[in-house]
């Protein structure tokens, strides 16, 4: 069992938690636990530290949008991205609910909005109260620095007047006076000048003085217009519900029609004349189409984070699929000839090192010619109908954001597969030709499996390449996805819009790390010689 | 006609005008059932010339028969164990015999071709390691499966090229017996390459020297009349052996010493440099690195080379 475990550690890349494992069984405790400390102590230490420095960090920026979110900020910001889209799910299934969970839905609704409603109308009174004390609360903190602020300002003033009137003083002297009254007076309006300077810089410092109080977070508002907000947030939520399971609920839009279609067909059996009966017929096809577009109707949810992620995901791998059925075949064929080696390393040589920046936009276009018309297309059928992508709403920019992550992830798998295949043991293919094995049977017998271990190598920088230049490439074509969201988020410029970018590295660097891991495991099971796989 | 034959087989590689001659003139026969061992240096040719057998190789000039017919390729009629095992890594034991069994017999059915290799497996004792991968297995073990999986082709001729030159001398000799019941049991042509003549004359019925690279050439054969079943411990004692083992030796040693003998005297003449010399305080090269002095230092040393040359030839 514990080398099971071990081993299982060992092929996901995890031996981190080796130690872990080992102490469980009390081999070694001294040693383990000396380990566990180097290797998983110290790292959480070090994030620990950063968490520090970022919270310390952070708030000493201030942007456009606010300041650079801490971590809790950030944190809080995730719980609200989750909870909308919670939100909007429980929404959806709302619209479609009908009969007894519809009823038992509405009930639980109506009573969480009774419940709510005066706690929001005391928090909303309670809001207004700290406001105005936080009003009182700045009048008194400031009344002390904007008296002292008055009064310096009066007192420079007439200092100043005083000052001036010296200096004209000074001025008339000078008129048929000496040299030395000449002297003085230049003396004077320089001194006029220093002083003069050295008062605005006080008055100025008082200033800031001042505003910095005037800006000071008064905490007990912060937290009553939270409390308050979520409040009314959640009302509104609730209210929506109410709406979803009672007027726009589609079960019961549906069995009003469906009445109305009854009444109109019983209208039509007791028709009095030819004009009449035409109308009424008219009425039911009508009716008949409206249930029609009734019975598929759901509720056109916003993008989420969660589905948005799950969108790039699937695109990414679109992508990833689509250049390893490039990459793979042209690798083995460069491994196989050198004349198509040499023939194609001009190709990839020019083409590798181009930006995703310059190829979405050739794509994008060349895209945009085959599929003229989005909300009728074949071929956008053909990949809507592929499982796995059926509701990812695909189109032209979908598309595109694919295949540029195809374009720029194909070179690793490309190359790699040849050098793979090209590199393959001398005495391997003197086997096969002992056996006489023929081009396929040596093909998938012998090369492909020992070119394996390289070639998933190469998938798995593919991968990390791609899912990179996903999130540019969705962010540019704005094809909803994770890339899309951080755009969104930009333009919005508030600072929880500002806080949720945040969340989006986080969420980025997990799933980036999630699909290296997936990678790893793939690579240790084909590899055959058991050589050690950097991590 | 014997049965696999080589008649006047040169193999050399490198542009006409810089040749080097791997094989020059090789001319073996060997009949049915024979076991003959090559045995030379390494470096000779010896893997040259299992390819040739093999067909891995085409010949420069001459032919390689077998049955009459010229080889044309490879082909699983002579079976051949490489010196560093070839196993696929990535298939079990299992699976790397039923590799070579799937291609040599496709009329087998599943059930015939797993008894096929399940019997292969036996004959050389590695059925518990029927599913283990290459790397699980030693060395030994290894050779072992690559042994198998050349019988289970039931070749006519089977090529053994070095197989036990990579193991250590325990594990050798445990496989020298396992050839030789294995030999004993299902007798064929075998062409065995060693740099082992103990290993040579206990497994095969003659031994022929291969004289050393470039332009090795295959000397006369030794015939081993040594009685079987021979027994290693035994045979070291025996006076035929001994003089075989002597006279094999001997042969071998003074192919090394013409070897050298005939190596082109390939002196470098290096000229003849003095330190400097500064304690004269003046900065003008010493005498000796004048080109002068050079020519006549080396005219010196070369004097002196060529009488010692002279002596020991006396010797």
């Amino acid at each position: 069992m514990k080398y099971k475990i071990l081993k299982a550690l060992d092929i996901a890349g995890l031996q981190v938690f080796d130690p872990v494992v080992r102490l469980c069984y009390g081999e070694e405790p001294k040693v383990q636990l000396q380990k566990i400390g180097q290797f998983i102590i110290i790292p959480i230490i070090t994030f620990i530290l950063f968490l520090i420095f970022w919270d310390y960090a952070g708030p000493r920026h201030t942007t456009k949008s606010g300041e650079v979110p801490t971590p809790a900020v950030v944190r809080d910001a995730a719980v609200g991205v989750l909870t909308f889209h919670e939100r909007e799910n429980i929404k959806g299934e709302d619209l479609l609910r009908s009969g007894p969970q519809r009823d038992a839905a509405l009930a639980e609704v109506e009573a969480r909005i009774t419940e709510l409603e005066p706690i929001a109308k005391t928090a909303a009174a309670e809001l207004k109260e700290t406001e105005l004390a936080a009003r009182e609360h700045l009048k008194s903190s400031t009344a002390e620095i904007n008296a002292l602020y008055r009064a310096k300002r009066l007192e420079f003033r007439d200092a100043a007047k005083e000052r001036q009137t010296e200096l004209k003083v000074l001025a008339d002297k000078t008129i048929d006076g000496t040299e030395a009254d000449r002297v003085t007076l230049l003396e004077a309006v320089a001194a006029d000048r220093v002083q003069s300077a050295a008062e605005t810089e006080e008055v100025q410092r008082l200033r800031d003085e001042r505003s910095a109080i005037e800006n000071a977070k008064y905490p007990p508002l912060i937290a009553a217009r939270q409390t308050s907000n979520a409040l009314e947030e959640e009302l509104q939520f609730l209210r929506k519900r109410r709406d979803f399971l009672t007027g726009e609920n589609r079960d019961l839009k549906i069995t009003e029609v469906e009445t109305k279609l009854a009444g109109l067909e019983s209208d039509l059996a007791s028709a009095a004349d030819g004009a009449a009966a035409l109308k009424i017929a008219t009425s039911i096809q009508r009716e008949q189409d409206n249930l029609a577009t009734l019975g598929e109707s759901t509720y056109s949810k916003p993008w989420t984070l969660p589905a948005q992620i799950d969108r790039s995901v699937r695109c990414v791998f679109v992508g990833f699929i689509v250049a390893s059925l490039i990459a793979i075949p042209l690798g083995i064929l460069c491994g196989l000839s050198r004349i198509f080696m040499a023939a194609i390393t001009p190709l990839i040589s020019l083409f590798k090192p181009v930006s995703p920046i310059v190829w979405l936009p050739i794509i994008f276009i060349i895209v945009g010619g085959f599929i003229p018309d989005p909300s009728d297309s074949a071929l956008l059928d053909i990949f809507n109908a592929i499982p796995g992508l059926a509701g990812m709403d695909v189109n032209p920019a979908f598309i595109a954001s694919a295949l540029t992550v195809a374009m720029c992830s194909l070179w690793p798998t490309l190359v790699n597969t040849a050098l793979g295949v090209a590199s393959i043991d001398k005495d391997h293919l003197n086997v096969a030709r002992v056996l006489r094995l023929g081009f396929f049977a040596r093909l998938f017998k012998i090369v492909i499996p020992s070119a394996l271990p390289l070639m998933f190598a190469g998938l798995r920088i593919s991968l990390g390449v791609g899912w990179m230049v996903l999130i540019a490439a969705e962010l540019l074509s704005s094809s909803e996805g994770i890339g899309k969201f951080v755009w969104d988020m930009f333009n919005n410029g508030s600072s929880q819009t500002f806080a949720q970018m945040f969340v989006v590295v986080f969420v980025v660097g997990a799933i980036g790390l999630l699909l290296d891991r997936i990678m790893i495991v793939l690579q240790r099971l084909v590899s055959f010689d058991g050589a050690p796989t950097a991590l | 006609m014997s049965f696999l034959e080589l008649n006047d087989v040169s193999v050399g590689f490198g542009p006409a005008n810089h040749r080097t001659e791997v094989l020059t003139d090789v001319n073996l026969a060997v009949e049915e059932n024979e076991f003959v061992a090559v045995i030379g240096f390494s470096g000779s040719g010896k893997s040259t010339l299992v390819n040739l057998l093999a067909g891995l190789q085409k010949p420069d000039t001459g032919s390689v028969r077998m049955s009459g017919r010229p080889v044309r390729g490879p082909s699983p009629e002579r079976g051949i164990v490489f010196q560093n095992y070839s196993l696929l890594p990535w298939l079990t034991v299992q699976g790397n015999i039923e590799l070579a069994v799937k291609s040599v017999f496709p009329q087998f059915n599943a059930a015939q071709r797993r008894e096929h290799v399940a019997r292969y497996i036996e004959m050389v004792n590695l059925t518990p390691a029927t599913e283990k991968k290459p790397r699980e297995l030693s060395g030994g073990m290894r050779q072992r499966v690559s042994l198998a999986r050349t019988l289970s082709m039931q070749p006519s001729v089977l090529l053994l090229d070095e197989p036990l030159s990579a193991l250590d001398a325990l594990t050798r000799a445990n496989l020298q017996d396992e050839i030789t019941r294995i030999w004993e049991q299902d007798r064929r042509t075998v062409v065995l390459i060693t740099n082992d003549v103990d290993e040579a004359l206990l497994l095969a019925d003659r031994v022929i020297p291969l004289t050393m690279g470039p332009n090795a050439t295959l000397a006369t054969s030794f015939s081993n009349t040594l009685e079987r079943p021979r027994d290693r411990t035994a045979m070291n004692h025996d006076p035929e052996f001994k003089h075989l083992k002597a006279e094999i030796t001997g042969y071998l040693m003074g192919l090394n010493r013409e070897a050298k003998a005939l190596r082109v005297d390939q002196a470098i003449e290096m000229p003849n440099v003095l330190p400097a010399d500064f304690s004269t305080g003046r900065r003008e090269p010493p005498k000796a690195i004048t080109r002068r002095a050079i020519a006549e230092a080396n005219a010196i040393h070369n004097a002196s080379e060529g009488d010692e040359t002279r002596n020991s030839d006396a010797a």
